[in-house]
């Protein structure tokens, strides 16, 4: 099954990150039964018209190094386990060689609607007086002045308009004729800005009514099951410097939400139009640590990792692990459309493992863990071990190694955005305060969790303990014939810090 | 897997072969006239030779299985074990001969301690046998002191 993720603006972008993350840790959607999903493809789209948008290009570079990492582990291989396991492929790569007509990116290409003022791209200066004056009724100066490289600057106004233009885009095209029966696609989009707000029913009216366009796959388009993630405020915004300046302003956050939620309610999840199967609603009444004021045009939108886009990211695999029966009737169609909403455990405004539900724990703490772990030793340890014990078994792990492409690339272009959206999300607020950044001993790691008592005081976790497990089931295990040396490593790893867990750390359950 | 019990057996079948033709084994190596005769008529080349391999297979198994520490894993760390080891058994088995000369009224010191010194190889060489033996199946140390 192919999970086409549409991630929608700036949140849309942050949500995308923190569902790489959980990816690399190895979480994975869970079925009806209670199994890992074996088949799932992860099919990520950015929508965002602001493609200077440091949260996008983050974004964007983290699902490179993802999958070339993920590449040099599993080849093409869709069902995998451990670490990197999730199986993540460009829309690009979906499209048949001879017809791939679109850019090799995660980013949707908008070049109709980027180069443009909103006053140029609907045609202002050409229209009729009355025109112009029912225009300026509906859109204020600085929207149709906005330029739309920046995105649509909290205006869904603008971005239902222009994003109307997606529907005749290549990327569209692209989208439908990879788009199979069998396949879902969900949203990741804020309700209280301007291009997620807009974007997520645009998207979700363009693929119902695809009959009415000329596009391939169109029946199975109109019975594809949509989900669709809607982030409510979450994240509260400076003051800017100029007082005049007020594009964006949190004061507007809820009105906007109000409004949009109705509108919604109206086209998409009501009684009435049931569009989407399922609609899962994020947001917190505390919100974030104030963002340095950004229309797009001062900083490029450089905003900090949130607990909510954490939790955001687990609506997509909630989704893909739903049964077809529980959001489809017999003929296909939408059911009534299911809403969610989450819970934390404990209402804490510092966030650790246990003040989540059991179920998201289950999901994510012990991968989570084992994620961890695997960063602090490849930051202490495994270089030391080159040439000793588990490294010496075939295939060996050699000194080169430390200078191959994938190594660079896991230890610079992943862990160093890991380390930073641990970082980022620790200083929010909510703080989210899994691990202890500062620890040097991995058995302190883990914030509010202890290793386990012994009779002369408790078990330890480090360097040592982890290469003597690596060295014994190294030793007991000859899956990587094939001279894998990376899938060799990190699947150790995988299997040595599952026992060290279990065997050494209390409760990560 | 084959090819570690193969490892195994031809070390079990070398330090058999050393312990059934121990006599030839020391008297090729060293010959003094007089202590050899003595140390053959008390009997003594047999339970030297059983403290030598003994001292030897079990300092061996002690590096790999029951240290087999990932802090004791490199190549120096097995040639300290050595060392220890191949002082060990001539120092045992020198108390012995001496208590068995003694006890006989015989002196034969630099005999002994040339003996001695000539077991100190032979318990080197069989410490090597042993370690090619077993170490396969060490967790930690399997690799040393050359990897596999």
């Amino acid at each position: 099954m192919k999970l086409f993720i549409f991630a929608i603006g700036g949140t849309g972008s942050r949500v995308l990150k923190s569902l790489v993350m959980l990816s690399a840790a190895g979480v994975k959607p869970i079925d009806e039964n209670g199994n890992p999903l074996s088949d799932l493809e992860i099919v990520p789209v950015i929508i965002d018209p602001h493609k200077s948008c440091a949260d996008l290009k983050r974004t964007e570079s983290l699902l490179n190094a993802y999958c070339q990492i993920r590449k040099q582990l599993h080849g093409d291989k869709v069902n995998a386990r451990g670490f990197f396991a999730n199986r993540i492929v460009k829309l690009h790569d979906l499209a048949a060689a001879n017809t791939r007509t679109i850019d090799d990116s995660f980013i949707f290409n908008l070049n109709a609607v980027e180069h443009h003022k909103f006053r140029e791209f609907i045609g202002y200066d050409t229209m009729n007086q009355a025109n112009q004056a029912l225009t300026s009724l509906l859109f204020a100066d600085y929207q149709l002045e906005n330029k739309m490289s920046i995105g649509f600057v909290g205006s869904p106004n603008i971005g239902s308009v222009a994003l109307n233009e997606i529907k005749d885009s290549e990327e569209f095209k692209a989208f439908a004729n990879a788009f199979t029966a069998g396949d879902r696609i969900f949203f990741i989009s804020s309700i209280f800005g301007g291009t997620g707000a807009a974007g997520f029913p645009i998207m979700v009216k363009n693929i119902r009514q695809a009959q009415n366009i000329d596009l391939n796959n169109k029946e199975a388009l109109r019975r594809a099951p949509i989900g669709g993630l809607t982030v409510l405020p979450y994240f509260s915004i400076d003051k800017g410097f100029d007082p005049n300046d007020r594009r964006i302003d949190t004061a507007d956050f809820i009105i906007k939400t109000q409004s949009a939620l109705e509108y919604y309610d109206d086209t998409l999840t009501g009684n009435k139009a049931s569009s989407v199967n399922a609609i899962f609603y994020l947001g917190d009444k505390v919100l974030s640590r104030p963002y340095e004021y950004d229309p797009g045009d001062k900083r490029d939108q450089k905003d900090p990792a949130h607990f909510i886009e954490l939790i955001g990211a687990l609506a997509p695999f909630k989704f893909a692990g739903m049964a077809d029966s529980s959001l489809s009737d017999f003929n296909g169609l939408p059911l009534p459309t299911k809403a969610f909403e989450y819970g934390l455990d404990k209402d804490t405004a510092e966030i650790d493992f246990f003040a989540l539900g059991k179920g998201t724990r289950a999901l994510i703490f012990r991968r989570l863990v084992k994620l961890h772990l695997l960063f602090m030793y490849l930051r202490t340890g495994f270089a030391g071990n080159i040439g000793q014990g588990y490294t010496e078994d075939n295939p060996r792990i050699t000194r080169e190694f430390l200078s191959s492409q994938f190594y660079r690339t896991l230890t610079t272009q992943f862990f160093n955005p890991y380390a930073e959206w641990l970082h980022e999300m620790l200083g929010n607020q909510r703080s989210v305060h899994l691990f202890n950044m500062g620890a040097e001993n991995m058995g302190e790691a883990i914030f509010n969790v202890k290793t386990k008592k012994t009779l002369f005081g408790s078990k330890s976790v480090n360097n040592d303990v982890i290469k003597a497990e690596l060295n014994r089931i190294s030793r007991d295990n000859h899956d990587y014939d094939d001279g894998n040396v990376a899938l060799k490593l990190l699947d150790l790893f995988d299997q040595a810090a599952e026992k060290i867990c279990a065997e050494r750390f209390d409760n990560i359950n | 897997m084959k090819r570690n019990i193969i490892y195994l057996a031809c070390g079990l079948v070398i330090t058999l072969l050393f312990i059934i033709f121990n006599v030839n084994v020391y008297e090729t190596a060293y010959y003094a006239q007089g202590f050899s005769d003595q140390f053959f008529n008390l009997g003594l080349y047999t339970p030297v030779s059983l403290i030598t391999a003994g001292v030897a297979w079990m300092g061996a198994a002690i590096y790999y299985f029951v240290i087999n520490s990932v802090r004791f894993d490199r190549w120096y760390h097995w040639l300290l074990t050595l060392a220890i080891v191949t002082l060990l058994a001539p120092i045992v088995c020198y108390a012995l001969n001496d208590y068995v000369f003694a006890k006989n009224d015989l002196m034969y010191i630099t005999e002994s301690i040339n003996f001695e010194l000539v077991n100190l190889a032979i318990t080197a060489i069989l410490f090597i046998v042993a370690s090619f033996s077993m170490r396969w199946w060490s967790s930690n140390c399997r690799h040393t002191p050359i990897p596999q």
